[in-house]
């Protein structure tokens, strides 16, 4: 590539840098105090160095219990982003024509990412009573047993709890799916079909590769968003929590750096897990020019 | 992708069809409303319907234990209680977004200067889409920390012992540890530009990908420095960028009550804190008098930030 | 022990009378051979893995934790009180989930040891003596009318609102190592000597009460009922909490277990309201911290089981089941070590060493080094608890956590205290 850099790249390099070491602040103080010694808290001074807090959590049944609310998580953002590509790919195809509602649904997409996250939920859960209400209802007078006594509630992580994160995500996933129809050339789908390409084809062998990179984006936003998505889903998990709010719940009463080794382990983790990926991908893409 | 192919494959049998032109027309007519419907109803359900509620019950009375319907403007009288009373003294609500609104302006400065900055660090200067997604999901990393675990991790890193503070007089450069660094002004400033500068880069990076090279060096070529050029020629051509991260970082800051009340010692007034602070006790058709109307003043200025630019055609 | 299995034999006799009584109708029948598991509401403070584990070794019935944060409780039982079985919450909710109707009145006669609970929960007595009524006390809302009823009795009743789990007196709590003098009452939160260094309790109803204390203290003002405050005297205090504010008074307000902690901890914060275990907390990491008793008393705090509306059959009588067993002395024992009472304190005594009994409960010096029920070492051979016994500390309560009659107008002059 280009052998010369200029002078800017340097100084511009140096504050990108800078940047980077902006966002990975907090992140240092959890990394060093993860490994606090056994008599150690959650601030500084260090209290001696050990890898204690670590293997309480490997052990578990410390005070950091997170095992269903991890997994109910991670199944919950796994849902919402192959909900939010889907429906956002669906949606950014509807966007390049004109149809009746356009403006409407627009405004509606940008007015759920400003409307505090707190009262959306809120609504949600609003909504979800008067629903179970109903259903309870419907049970009595038709006399179907299991509502009658089996049924608690309608509210749940993929019922009101899906909805309140589809709320936060597809806004997002909307708005990529724009920049990215934005700079999508027709005139290669109009090559497809010209070629006799049903849409179907056109769509499955020309639009959906050539948006795929940005796909995986969309994705990525939409589970990083539902991983950690904390206000919206604070009224409406019914009597599951999630990750985040467990975590929000135990951290008011862990006063030990378990917390931190947490911390440490998942950043940790997702970061090896991406260096893997990248690995493969790198070591499939030259095979795939030749294939 | 099922919804896809059930749409696609209800049109395709009309194409093959003799009357190929006319029906298509139909089906191509119908195929943006199928398309758009799982988006539609999403909100629909989880949006419009749950907010249609919080404003009816935002009319509501209330006690300390219930909500029963009513037709009441109180809740409202409420908010702006004491507003004309206490003239030229600004009442509790004005004061609260006021406050709001500071730290809106100055949080905007900032992730838009380092917003800006990063993101032409990584449009013009980093060749390969490879190395450029590498970057960004280097900024991406840190939000993967919950970020409850990361906002009790400001404390040893900013407070009076904190890490900060101990590396400063370890140096010298300071001999008392600084009090302002956490729970002020400052501390809130910090963590929300650590919070949302990436939701300003990605919009910029995005527009400024879009801009044709050969203009850049058409400017150079016509003589224009490189101050003149970034004035006169990329600025302009990243502005929806810089409107829609704008957007993104005006309407986040205005409704956020988290960080503003853990780095302001919770000592900070926002009108989320105020909104959260009135569920704490129930009184839900206040608090819903009080999203509706930071609702409408966010809207306001949304709209007119919309009005700057259409966010459909310039994403 | 001969307690425990007085509990095993009466339940087991239940359990079979349940049986008999629904062996006319099959559906159930198979129900009540199935394991129950009680979704438990409150706060992670209140939940104790060990409990749980010990109460589904010893009864069969499986705790499912639901944690939330304080002010989420009450929200949970009147917005969705269908999703637990068992509420812990704090005693001065009561006047918000009782009039909800989402709650149910226990029957006290299927509570083995309602006679036995501590004087202070029943009757607002420590020894005899009336302790402190102001704000929401315990004894003032533990009855209902009956078990449906949305309004409290003055008298006992077969039915009641919430049976104690844990209870405590808070006060300030101090670094010696930073501060150099005598703290000797609540006045010294608002001394200026600590400006910059003082934090208060953010949940407002507490808070103000904390500010009340300080201001009564100081003669500024003099209280009819801190807890239920008039316009007047809230007006009053918030325009001293801002007065204060202003001065840079606060480092930062408080409003869980952890902040408390690490605000202390990190030395923040040198002065400020306390729980003692979050005391006991700052300690274990080797940070001195002191639980300091005040002239003017404490402000006492009292937290216990509820059963929502909706629960019957035979969640119902495993949550009856679970309660019996709380109160029969592993769990009261459990949760004494950390620093916290217990409902019914003869039992606990019966699951404790009297070296640990003497030291958490009688103000002795520790015959032996006093450890935490999960190991680690709380304090060594020779201390003495701040505050003394038992009576010394419960039997000086001045007031209680409340929600006031003046909720209203309070949350308003709170929100006008942090903007301002």
């Amino acid at each position: 590539m280009s052998a010369r850099r200029p002078r800017s790249f340097y100084v511009l390099a140096f504050l990108f840098v800078l940047f980077l070491l902006f966002l990975y602040g907090p992140m240092i103080s959890i990394l060093v105090l993860s490994f606090q010694g056994p008599e150690g808290g959650l601030v500084f001074p260090m209290v001696g160095v050990s890898t204690h807090w670590f293997e309480r959590l490997w052990a578990g049944g410390g005070q950091v219990e997170i095992g269903a609310a991890l997994r109910r998580s991670f199944a919950l953002a796994l849902v919402v982003m192959v909900l939010t590509v889907t429906i956002s790919v669906l949606a950014g195809l509807a966007f390049r024509r004109r149809f009746r509602g356009a403006t409407v649904l627009l405004y509606v997409a940008i007015a759920s990412l400003i409307v505090p996250s707190i009262v959306v939920s809120l609504g949600i859960a609003l909504e979800f009573r008067l629903l179970d209400d109903a259903i309870k209802a419907v049970g009595a007078v038709a006399g179907i047993e299991w509502v009658q006594t089996g049924f608690v509630s309608a509210l749940g992580p993929f019922t009101s709890g899906l909805g309140a994160h589809l709320t936060w995500t597809l806004p997002f996933g909307l708005l990529i799916m724009f920049a990215v129809f934005n700079r999508f050339d027709p005139a290669y789908e109009e090559a497809a079909r010209d070629l006799g390409a049903t849409p179907w084809q056109t769509f499955r062998h020309v639009t959906l590769p050539m948006i795929a990179p940005f796909l995986i984006g969309v994705a990525v936003f939409g589970f990083t968003l539902s991983w950690d998505e904390l206000a919206r889903s604070s009224q409406v998990m019914g009597a599951q929590n999630t990750l985040p709010m467990q975590l929000a719940a135990k951290t008011t009463t862990v006063t030990d750096p378990e917390i931190y080794a947490l911390g440490t382990a998942t950043t940790g983790g997702s970061v090896l897990l991406l260096l893997v990926a990248f690995t493969l991908i790198s070591l499939m893409q030259p095979r795939r020019k030749r294939g | 992708m099922t919804d896809a192919t059930d749409t696609n494959a209800g049109v395709r049998p009309v194409r093959a069809s003799a009357g190929r032109r006319g029906s298509g027309r139909a089906g191509t007519a119908l195929a943006p409303y199928l398309q758009a419907a799982p988006m539609a109803l999403v909100f629909l359900v989880f949006f419009v319907l749950p907010l249609a509620a919080t404003i009816v019950v935002s009319f509501w009375q209330y006690t300390q234990y219930s909500i029963e319907p009513a037709f009441t403007a109180q809740n409202y009288g409420d908010v702006f209680y004491g507003c004309l009373a206490d003239l030229p003294r600004l009442c509790t609500t004005f004061l609260t977004y006021l406050s709001t609104l500071k730290f809106c302006l100055i949080v905007w400065v900032t992730t838009l200067t380092i917003g800006f900055t990063v993101a032409y660090f990584l449009a013009f200067h980093v060749h390969t889409l490879k190395i450029q997604v590498i970057c960004f999901l280097l900024c991406t990393i840190p939000f993967w920390t919950s970020i409850v675990i990361r906002m009790i991790s400001w404390i040893p890193l900013l407070g009076r012992n904190g890490l900060v503070n101990q590396t400063l007089v370890g140096m010298g450069v300071i001999d008392t540890p600084l009090e302002e660094l956490l729970y002020s002004d400052f501390a809130v400033i910090l963590a929300l530009t650590h919070l949302y500068t990436l939701f300003m880069v990605v919009p910029i990076f995005n527009s400024l990908m879009r801009i044709d090279r050969s203009l850049i060096e058409a400017a150079r070529d016509a003589g224009a420095g490189g101050p003149q050029t970034l004035l006169h020629v990329i600025l302009p051509l990243a502005r929806p960028g810089i409107l829609i991260g704008s957007i993104f970082v005006v309407t986040v800051v205005m409704g956020d009550f988290l960080t503003i009340g853990i780095m302001g010692g919770q000592q900070i007034a926002s009108v989320g804190k105020v909104i959260q602070t009135q569920m704490q006790f129930l009184q839900f058709p206040l608090a819903a008098a009080n999203a509706v109307i930071l609702l409408a003043a966010v809207l306001v200025g949304v709209w007119a930030l919309l009005k700057l630019v259409d966010i459909r055609k310039e994403l | 022990m001969t307690d425990w299995t007085k509990t095993s034999r009466r339940s087991v006799l239940r359990g079979a009378a349940a049986l008999a009584g629904t062996a006319a109708f099959p559906a159930p029948f198979v129900h009540a051979q199935e394991r129950v598991t009680l979704r438990y509401l409150s706060t992670a403070v209140n939940q104790s893995p060990a409990i749980a584990e010990k109460a589904s070794e010893d009864l069969g019935i499986d705790i499912e934790y639901i944690a939330v944060n304080t002010d989420e409780v009450p929200r949970r039982v009147i917005t969705q009180p269908n999703s637990f079985d068992l509420v812990d919450s704090e005693y001065f909710s009561l006047p918000n989930l009782v009039p909800s109707g989402n709650m149910k009145g226990m029957d006290a006669s299927r509570i083995d040891r309602v006679g036995d609970l501590a004087s202070v929960i029943a009757n607002g007595t420590v020894d005899g003596e009336k302790v402190g009524w102001d704000g929401t006390a315990p004894h003032e809302v533990l009855y209902l009318e009956g078990q449906e009823a949305t309004s409290f009795a003055s008298e006992p009743t077969e039915w009641i609102t919430l049976i104690p789990t844990t209870y405590n007196a808070d006060t300030l709590g101090i670094r010696p190592d930073l501060i150099d003098r005598e703290i000797t009452s609540w006045a010294s939160l608002l001394d200026p000597d600590f400006a910059g260094r003082a934090s208060i309790l953010n949940i407002p109803s507490i808070g103000i009460m904390d500010a009340a204390m300080a201001l009564e203290a100081r003669g500024d003002l003099t209280y009819g009922d801190k807890g239920n405050m008039t316009r007047e005297e809230i007006d009053a205090t918030i325009a001293a909490l801002i007065e204060a504010k202003r001065a840079g008074q606060f480092r930062a307000f408080w409003s869980n277990f952890q902040e408390s902690v690490n605000l202390m901890a990190s030395g923040e914060v040198v002065i400020q309201s306390m729980w003692s275990p979050a005391v006991t907390a700052v300690r274990t990491q080797g940070v001195p911290c002191i639980y300091q008793p005040l002239q003017e008393g404490y402000r006492a705090w009292a937290s216990g089981f509820g059963l929502p509306r909706t629960i019957e059959g035979r969640k119902e009588d495993a949550a009856y089941e679970f309660i019996n067993w709380f109160l029969s002395g592993w769990a009261g024992a459990h949760l004494s070590k950390q620093g916290y009472y217990p409902a019914v304190l003869g039992t606990a005594k019966e699951f404790m060493e009297p070296y640990e009994w003497a030291y958490w409960y009688e103000g002795a010096a520790a015959e032996q080094d006093i450890l935490a029920p999960d190991g680690r070492l709380l304090e060594e051979a020779g201390a003495v608890r701040d505050g003394g016994s038992y009576e010394e500390r419960m039997g000086a309560v001045a007031c209680w956590n409340a929600v006031m009659d003046e909720n209203q107008h309070m949350v308003r002059k709170w929100n006008e205290f942090i903007a301002a």
